[in-house]
């Protein structure tokens, strides 16, 4: 038996402390945001957050997680269902493609944005680097987290393309 | 243009037609239905170095720990104990790992289990951080006692 | 030509091999006609499968309007990131002047009633879109009847827009928007030409009456349904060619959107199965020795099934941790194909047997061995493009539960029916015992037109008996499915003394789909031989993202830029000069190279290269700069300028560009799979790496509408001009010739 809190919730398992957080999350308590996609730490679509810091859920046993606080996609969002900045800038700045790496790539977002309000490119791409998007929505996921940031606007309301001569980038 | 669609036509047909050939299974271990009990659930190892054992379970999708099989995502680890750091040819280690200077001791391995990133800043190891002492102890003495 | 040559095609490929060239397909400047609602309208057959609700009324097969006045289209093709639901829904919408804020988006069912009779058209017989009204009902039904038996519920091609949006989805909008009005004037007694829609409301100014769509839903649905309904002009779209945000991003992002590996099986308690399939193909499983397995926690079944193992447990963590234990010895392969090497000497021996004139000839213009022989200079080179993975991050799973002689499957797959028949014949049942679930994909990419993963659960569910959720490690995903087939290609160029490119020989060995990818046509160039000499292919093929153009395209557009080059020409002028009867290129080019200030010099180490592709109808050039002062190659801007005829939603064919770049660029710079004994090598990111974000330049994008009409697809076309301007910078910047692929191998 393994005790812990899972987004601000007292929860416990019954489990190989050597599971991955990953499958416990999943499959036990029915949390299915956080995604498998490697098994091995080098993508981050597992990505959580352990007692706030952004672990790879895949490659983490539920061990770990005794009497620790774990959040996944599903518990960032505030106690009505307000998104956050970054869900809010990933809406707006239309991000995701499948969707599939998502979650994980708004958890790593999520901690730098905590850790770092206004991040540099650089710290962005250091922050970043771990979560692959295959559909490669990287341009719009760092313009996006500028946005959540209040570096750069988000996007003026859709407007109608003009027939001809090109709409603009 | 009518002969291409005729073809398709039949050969729509002809695969709607094939007959079925099922494959059963070649062998088939039957162990328990589910929801039946699985049996009294294995003892935990009393023995650190079994201990240790079981918790490596989640290291072992990138580690291998044969003697002689090669490194994957992580380099093999049969024999860490005494090594210097970065040591394998067939790995491609981070330079920060290489130049770190460490040599594999039980006390250096159990600090970089405890904190991968923390102890060589730049580590490609994202993940594998033991936070309980005992798990990190049974985990060394495990891997101390892998030897060629 | 022997037949061992062409390795058996998936249905899906036999479907997909004529991507179909957009433009053109239709008669110039026409509006849109047809009747892609369905001859006849059955909501009575087909409201309680699509239409169950409370107070939802299905007006025709494509649209159901709520009584709270939410529209929902009822979308045929997948979702799988490319954005089709939501455009489809858009198109559907602007017909219909549906409030846009009350539009949703349901998958079709996997049913016969949802064949994408307008994607088979334009794939099989383009001819026939623009066939006069009084034809329009025969054509449809018979592709309809074609496509209901040939199980074509298909998403690839870029081709859902084109087709499926332009016929199906615009019909339908304006035929249910007709069938409203006409209910409407006879419930208020006045002529139908009186009443005006526009968000979701009817609405007639004389007698000032007023009503939200949902009140005449149920007696729309009884009106005759037009079958050749006045589409819109351009000039009064109101939805389409805009930025309307898309349907599916807000559960994208609160983790609350179901992909296949996230089914449930209602009332159910489910049973995971962790798989290895042999590792070379075509081998079977001689031995299995499942001892320590059998004693591991969680173990339910340890299977043999002959071409691969299986262990199912009560988690997936459990199945894995112990098929990791299960050993076993395999067949022999009878492909003298083992390594890498081997492959690339099966192409190189039919090059070589094929010569300056042999092979089967795909392309042939004018007198090109006499243009070489009196060329001002000739020049030759020979590109490799490798094996690849498709690499899509939600592996390949699918959950069955076979019971009673039926059979549910939840599981991502862009071909639904060829999924469900295939899986009804493997386990003996017809496809009517199979229903399909339809999650959405987490990536497809041409992967999840394959059926072998949902087959493979079928067999273990048959097994087992009771539901089971079958999941691929990564390892499997990476070296055990269908791949982008490796090629090698070789030209021969002549200039003449003009420094016009004035020869183009070329042989290769791999020609699936579309088949013009090798040409590139809109260049003006007299003479041209393109010949394929097919050579055997050891790993499976399956369609990737733009399928042949993914390699064709590294080859003609550093062919051209070599003859660029050989000619001492700018690579911009030299193909501007080529385009005299292609406007719409030209402009493109021009754009392009205005964007990216082309004329100007880059900074020192830097070096910009350009790229012209048509494909899947859209027309894309891409300028990449690339840094090479630090010793290899650092990208450090690229730009798109695309025409695909008209962007329906501008925001989401960028989005569109954006990822073919960025997919293109993994495979232009890392992607490669090799063999060893005759299994492939990779296993996981570490050694099949991905692009990711600190690779990825800015990018970009600048659309031209050029013609509303005639559209081409978004998916795909985004893709294949990034190798060969990587490349082609590269050259600029460093004067070193990348001719084989992936290009990070020659930096390391």
């Amino acid at each position: 038996m393994v005790k812990f809190t899972i987004n601000g919730e007292a929860k416990s398992v019954e489990a190989d402390p050597a599971m991955p957080i990953l499958w416990a999350v999943r499959e036990q308590l029915g949390l299915n945001g956080t995604k498998f996609g490697c098994g091995a730490a080098l993508c981050g679509a597992c990505t959580v957050h352990l007692d706030g810091q952004p672990v790879r859920s895949c490659s983490t046993p539920i061990g770990e997680a005794e009497g620790r606080a774990i959040t996944t996609i599903e518990g960032i969002a505030g106690p009505e269902g307000e998104l956050t900045k970054v869900q809010q800038a990933w809406i707006s700045e239309q991000v995701p493609q499948c969707g599939y790496c998502q979650s994980g790539q708004i958890m790593a977002a999520t901690a730098l944005l905590r850790d770092n309000p206004r991040p540099s490119d650089a710290d962005i791409d250091a922050a970043m680097a771990g979560n692959i998007c295959r559909c490669g929505t990287y341009v719009r996921i760092r313009h996006a987290i500028k946005v959540a940031a209040g570096i750069e606007p988000a996007r003026a309301a859709p407007g109608a393309a003009p027939l001809s001569g090109g709409a603009k980038a | 243009m009518m002969h291409r669609f005729a073809l398709v036509a039949i050969g729509a047909l002809a695969l709607a037609a094939c007959g079925s050939k099922v494959e059963p299974p070649v062998e088939q271990i039957v162990l328990r239905e589910p929801g039946q009990p699985a049996g009294a659930a294995p003892a935990a190892a009393t023995d650190l170095v079994a201990a240790g054992k079981a918790a490596f379970a989640v290291c072992a999708t990138c580690h291998a720990v044969e003697a002689g099989k090669a490194s994957g995502i992580g380099p093999n680890l049969n024999g860490v104990v005494g090594r210097k750091a970065g040591a394998l040819a067939d790995f491609g280690y981070s330079a920060a790992l290489k130049q770190s200077g460490l040599t594999w001791t039980e006390t250096e391995l159990d600090a970089f289990i405890a904190n991968p990133s923390g102890k060589v800043p730049g580590t490609s190891m994202a993940a594998g951080a033991v936070s309980d002492a005992e798990r990190r102890k049974a985990i060394v003495a495990y891997l101390a006692s892998l030897t060629p | 030509m022997n037949d061992m040559a062409k390795p058996p095609r998936s249905r899906a490929a036999k479907w997909t091999r004529r991507g179909f060239i957009g433009a053109g397909a239709l008669a110039g400047g026409a509006l849109i006609v047809g009747v892609a609602v369905r001859p006849g309208n059955p909501v009575g057959k087909l409201g309680p499968i699509v239409a169950g609700g409370e107070g939802e009324q299905l007006v025709n097969s494509w649209v159901k309007i709520g009584a709270d006045n939410v529209v929902t289209a009822i979308v045929p093709h997948c979702e799988m990131g490319q954005g089709a639901h939501s455009v489809l829904a858009q198109m559907l919408a602007d017909e219909l002047d549906a409030d846009w804020s009350l539009v949703r988006v349901m998958q079709a069912p996997a049913d016969g009633n949802y064949v994408v009779t307008d994607t088979a058209r334009g794939f099989v017989a383009p001819g026939t879109l623009d066939a006069p009204d009084w034809l329009e009902p025969t054509w449809n039904g018979l592709f309809t009847k074609i496509s209901q038996l040939g199980d074509v519920m298909i998403t690839g091609g870029s081709s859902s827009i084109r087709t499926t949006g332009q016929r199906t989805m615009r019909i339908a909008g304006a035929a249910a928007r007709q069938m409203l009005i006409a209910a409407a004037a006879r419930e208020w007694g006045v002529a139908a030409a009186e009443i005006v829609t526009a968000n979701s409301t009817l609405s007639h100014q004389a007698s000032g009456k007023s009503a939200p769509y949902a009140q005449f839903a149920a007696a729309a649905a009884e009106e005759d349904m037009p079958q050749t309904p006045a589409l819109k002009a351009p000039k009064d779209y109101r939805l389409m060619g805009t930025d309307a945000p898309r349907t599916d991003i807000p559960e994208k992002v609160t983790g609350a959107a179901q992909f296949g590996i996230d089914a449930t099986v209602p009332g159910q308690k489910l049973t995971y199965a962790a798989v290895r399939k042999v590792p070379v193909p075509g081998t079977r499983i001689a031995s299995m020795k499942a001892d320590v397995a059998k004693t591991m926690p969680g173990v339910l079944q340890i299977l043999n099934m002959g071409d691969f193992l299986a262990v199912v447990a009560d988690s997936y963590w459990q199945a894995q941790q112990a098929l990791n234990t299960v050993e076993a010895e395999y067949t022999r392969s009878e492909s003298a194909i083992r390594s890498t090497a081997d492959q690339f000497a099966a192409f190189a021996a039919a090059l070589d047997q094929a010569g300056d004139q042999g092979g089967k000839e795909l392309v042939g213009k004018g007198d090109v061995a006499g243009a070489l022989s009196v060329s001002a200079k000739t020049f030759t080179a020979e590109y490799r493009a490798p094996y690849l993975a498709h690499a899509p991050l939600e592996p390949m799973n699918a959950t069955v539960w076979v019971r009673d002689g039926k059979c549910e499957i939840w599981t991502s797959t862009q071909v639904p029916l060829m999924a469900r028949s295939a899986a009804a014949k493997a386990i003996g049942l017809s496809a009517d015992d199979v229903t399909m679930h339809q999650p959405t994909l987490g990536g497809g990419f041409g992967r999840r037109l394959e059926s072998d993963y949902v087959v493979m659960a079928a067999r273990i569910g048959l097994a087992t008996g009771y539901p089971v959720k079958m999941i691929w490690s990564r390892e499997e995903d990476t070296q055990k499915g269908l791949f982008r087939c490796a090629d090698l290609s070789r030209f021969t160029g002549g200039i003449d003394a003009k420094g016009r490119l004035v020869a183009w020989n070329n042989v290769f060995t791999q020609h699936n789909d579309p088949a013009e990818a090798c040409d590139a046509p809109f260049y003006d160039v007299p003479h041209k031989s393109i010949r394929v000499a097919e050579a055997e292919l050891h790993l499976p093929f399956a369609a990737f993202r733009s399928v042949d153009h993914s390699q064709q395209a590294f080859f003609v557009e550093c062919f051209i830029d070599e003859a660029a080059h050989a000619a001492g020409r700018d690579p911009v002028e030299f193909r501007l000069a080529m385009l005299g009867n292609s406007p719409r290129h030209k402009a493109v080019l021009e754009k392009v190279a205005a964007m990216s200030g082309w004329g100007t010099k880059p900074a020192a180490g830097r070096g910009r290269g350009v790229a012209l592709v048509q494909s899947f109808g859209t027309i894309v050039a891409e300028v990449v700069e690339v840094d090479m002062s630090q010793g290899k190659p650092r990208l450090t801007q690229v730009w798109c300028a695309a025409d695909p005829g008209f962007a329906m939603n501008p925001d989401g064919f960028r989005n569109q560009m954006e990822g073919g770049i960025v997919f293109g660029l993994t495979a232009a710079l890392h992607g490669e799979i090799t063999l060893k004994d005759g299994a492939v090598e990779q296993g996981n990111f570490n050694d099949y790496p991905m692009l990711r974000i600190d690779e990825c330049p800015p990018i970009a994008v600048e659309i031209i509408n050029a013609d509303p009409v005639h559209l081409g697809g978004a998916g795909e076309p985004g893709l294949p001009p990034i190798a060969p301007a990587l490349a082609n910078a590269i050259f600029a910047a460093s004067g070193k010739r990348i001719r084989e692929l992936p290009i990070a191998k020659h930096f390391a």
